[in-house]
């Protein structure tokens, strides 16, 4: 059998099914919520609307996705075992692996459309204010992709031990936060001494430092992600599906 | 001389409840054995928990056994190889109800490894097995109950396995589609495929099988043949509640 083929099917079913579901009223939302705040910053930034503009859409863009991304991902093999289409996925000649790597590719997929319509939406909001394309704008997309990977596959690892959907959507939520702390956290670690220090080193290998996805963080052209970035997700994204594969191998249904 | 279809040796299957301090556990299954011949209409019967879901998942490889062995064609059920020839419709299957039946068909078609010009055709042919072919443009929503226990023998048909494991086929249908179902299902059979079949219902398993077993509490408390139930005054029914009793 070609497995190629088969990640491939469930990979589109898994992004067909998110497209039938609730994936266009977000982006409804989220337009009507840019073009409110467009208005808003109209009245408010004076100088700097288009600085404004640009950094509240590429912010909403993230935290929309990822409200989607992490609500998708810990529903989803939660539920396929609850309505019992799992059955008939596990009863056929699917590796486990496969079928993994499948949904997860699925939901990298729907974030990837999210992303592209999103921005599309953003960008057009900024041409009808005769304001340009900011900078940095391709890489700020790209690095809220890598994040958004990052912290799907550590939610398709967490849905599998978790008991429910909200407790993967709460401990995924957290991971998010902390990853946007690391530094802080380094700091920590460099500063307190003895076990406290020792904890927070510990942590820091636990949690990935997603501030290093923040391409407009860095101004003018050294805002391209590197390769270590790229690294960096990759093996945070192999790590959690290798971590989730070692869970779902060993479940039963 | 012919691999059974299914073979369970001295099989045990233990479900482990995680609780606050420790855990707690349940047999489901104690020393099982059996065998299920190629070809063969194998009923089994039993009240709630008696097991038979158990021994549906563990022949689909969707359970492990705790003890024991279990064989589908000579493989274990976890192999590709087994999977490959088994078709598995599960109690009250789910199917997106947005989509066509078609849709759904292809999904899980493409799921056993059918591809290019072998999928189309063994979709058609499975919709018109089950009668499905004249609500191929509705929507799944639009299914009644026996439509959807239709469609989800026409998944469990699509790689033309040899061993058709059902889980209450019948379930919840009214006298019409139970009647179409159970043609189809001698229909299979007559084709040469086995098929095991759980049911609460004893009119039926004695209207389909030729052999029948019995569950009590985890255990095969008896095995039944046509000849013997015919045989006998009172039938199958009479056997069955002298078994569980």
């Amino acid at each position: 059998m070609n497995i190629i083929y088969l990640i491939r099917a469930v990979a589109f079913n898994s992004f067909f099914e998110s497209v039938r579901n609730r994936f266009f009223t977000l982006f409804a939302v989220f337009a009507f919520t840019a073009v409110y705040a467009s208005l808003l910053a109209g009245v408010m930034a004076v100088d700097q609307e288009a600085r404004v503009l640009a950094d509240f859409g590429l912010a909403l863009i993230e935290l929309t996705a990822l409200a989607y991304a992490l609500f998708s991902a810990s529903s989803a093999l939660l539920k396929e075992a609850e309505t019992k289409t799992i059955y008939l996925v596990f009863s056929r000649p699917v590796p486990r692996w496969a079928y993994l790597a499948g949904k997860l590719a699925g939901a990298l997929l729907t974030a990837a459309l999210m992303l592209i319509v999103m921005g599309g939406i953003h960008l057009s909001l900024l041409a009808f204010r005769d304001f340009g394309l900011p900078d940095c704008y391709a890489w700020a997309l790209a690095g809220t992709f890598l994040k958004l990977a990052v912290i799907i596959s550590f939610a398709f690892f967490v849905s599998l031990f978790s008991t429910s959907a909200v407790s993967t959507l709460v401990i995924s939520s957290v991971m998010w936060t902390l990853g946007h702390f690391a530094a802080e956290t380094r700091f920590l670690a460099e500063q307190a001494p003895g076990l406290k220090g020792a904890a927070f080193k510990i942590l820091l290998w636990l949690i990935p430092n997603l501030q290093i996805f923040n391409a407009r963080d860095s101004a003018g052209a050294a805002c391209a992600l590197g390769p270590a970035v790229f690294f960096s997700a990759a093996a945070w994204v192999a790590a959690s599906y290798l971590a989730a594969l070692w869970m779902l191998s060993r479940k039963e249904f | 001389m012919t691999v059974p279809a299914v073979l369970f040796t001295d099989v045990e299957k233990t479900y482990k409840r995680p609780r606050l301090l420790g855990a707690e556990y349940h047999a489901a299954l104690k020393g099982l054995s059996f065998e299920i011949k190629a070809g063969e209409v194998t009923g089994l019967l039993g009240l709630n928990g008696a097991g038979k879901t158990t021994i549906m998942k563990l022949i689909t490889g969707l359970l492990f056994p705790t003890a024991g062995i279990v064989r589908v064609f000579g493989h274990s059920p976890a192999d590709s190889a087994a999977k490959a020839r088994v078709g598995f419709l599960p109690e009250l299957p789910y199917f997106p109800p947005q989509i066509k039946p078609g849709e759904a068909l292809f999904y899980y078609g493409r799921l056993s490894g059918m591809a290019g010009a072998e999928l189309a055709p063994a979709v058609d042919s499975s919709m018109e097995k089950t009668g499905l072919k004249p609500h191929a443009g509705k929507r799944i929503s639009e299914f009644s109950k026996g439509m959807l226990q239709r469609l989800g023998l026409a998944q469990a048909l699509l790689h033309k396995p040899e061993l058709l494991v059902l889980d209450e086929p019948v379930s919840g249908l009214d006298p019409l589609a139970i009647h179409d179902i159970r043609a189809l299902l001698a229909g299979l059979n007559s084709e040469g495929r086995a098929i095991f079949i759980s049911s609460h219902s004893i009119s039926e398993a004695e209207k389909l099988c030729s052999r029948v077993l019995i569950m009590v509490r985890g255990s095969l408390a008896a095995t039944v043949t046509r000849e013997h139930w015919e045989s006998s005054p009172g039938g199958l029914e009479k056997i069955f509640v002298e078994a569980v009793k």
